[in-house]
């Protein structure tokens, strides 16, 4: 019998190395997309505020932590979360260092001040013109949610509603830790 | 009379040729528009371009593409833009880098490796038949080589 040449084991090898990539390829999340975002600075923001007659820009925060959440009346998930966005607010909003946006995305103003008075509002938003905002920030649909650093770095995206686990993990392992870094 | 009729010939080919070359410049950055929505992923549709896509994520791309084609991007950089923000998923021709030179060159490598065998068995048979000369075969009894001999005569 023939015996193995160093060739051989570097086929093996490589075969096996396929192997295992395909097989874990079969296991991965078809639905999962890539947050390239993360780790980059937050594109600025500079848009007409949805409840009154201003402009809100997000470059005037630089230095605090910052909560974006992008979301549309006609969203049920939005909905699911919305209580949860009014605790954040509810339990940060003593603090100086925090600030927290809504962006309402490829809605009606009309249904989406209505929405607020319905549900509930204790943080400002703003509307999304042509979605530029949006895609400056890759969102794929809403409800999604971006928390911001001192610094004005993108740390955390959250695709899907903020609730239950989900809501504790951005609260104490996301938020409070950006707030505890130095400024 | 003469000199306003002239006048107004003169306004009328002026706003013509405006209006042609306004329709031309349009013309082609809808070409070029198309040209890179095609090359785009719609993010919220089953394979399908922003182009063909009605998705208004989609049209809003559109209209992204067409403003900086004006301000005078290049494809290239509008493609770079997309990435950015949401990664190589956006592109439909992944591009050569990282994990996915393995997707480029992959094809290329298993041929590569495909012909390294075709040639090594390829050789390794027309080495053995030609060792299979008649001082390879088995030798042959008295009575088989005049029977032989005997056949190659009636043949003549």
């Amino acid at each position: 019998m023939k015996r193995f040449e160093t060739w051989h084991i570097f086929l093996l090898a490589g075969l096996l190395a396929l192997v295992v990539l395909f097989y874990k390829g079969l296991w991965g999340d078809p639905t999962a997309l890539p947050p390239v975002i993360i780790s980059k600075p937050a594109p600025d923001i500079t848009a007409p505020a949805l409840l009154e007659a201003k402009n809100i820009s997000l470059k005037a925060h630089l230095g605090k932590v910052v909560v974006l959440n992008f979301w549309a009346s006609w969203c049920l998930e939005c909905k699911e979360e919305h209580r949860f966005l009014l605790a954040i607010q509810k339990r940060f909003e003593n603090n100086p260092d925090f600030v927290m946006y809504g962006v309402n995305y490829q809605d009606q103003e009309k249904l989406a001040k209505e929405y607020l008075q319905i549900h509930g509002n204790n943080f400002e938003h703003m509307v999304d013109e042509k979605g530029k905002i949006s895609i400056d920030y890759g969102v794929y649909g809403v409800p999604e949610t971006f928390v911001i650093d001192r610094k004005g770095i993108i740390r955390h995206k959250q695709i899907g509603p903020v609730f239950g686990d989900v809501y504790s993990n951005i609260v104490e392992n996301v938020i409070e830790p950006l707030l505890n870094e130095p400024a | 009379m003469a000199q306003s009729k002239f006048f107004i010939l003169i306004v009328f080919f002026f706003v013509m040729s405006v209006a042609m070359a306004q329709a031309m410049d349009e013309d082609l950055l809808q070409e070029k528009t198309k040209e890179v929505s095609k090359t785009l992923r719609c993010a919220v549709c089953q394979s399908e371009s922003i182009w063909e896509s009605n998705a208004t994520l989609a049209i809003q791309m559109r209209d992204i593409i067409r403003e900086r084609l004006i301000e005078g991007e290049s494809p290239d950089e509008i493609r770079a833009y997309f990435i950015s923000r949401y990664g190589d998923y956006i592109v439909f021709k992944p591009r050569f880098r990282g994990i996915n030179i393995l997707l480029w060159g992959g094809p290329f490598l298993l041929l590569a490796i495909g012909a390294f065998f075709l040639h090594r068995n390829l050789r390794k048979w027309t080495t053995q038949s030609t060792q299979t000369g008649p001082e390879h075969l088995n030798p042959i009894d008295e009575k088989q080589r005049k029977r032989i001999e005997a056949e190659l005569r009636s043949l003549k």
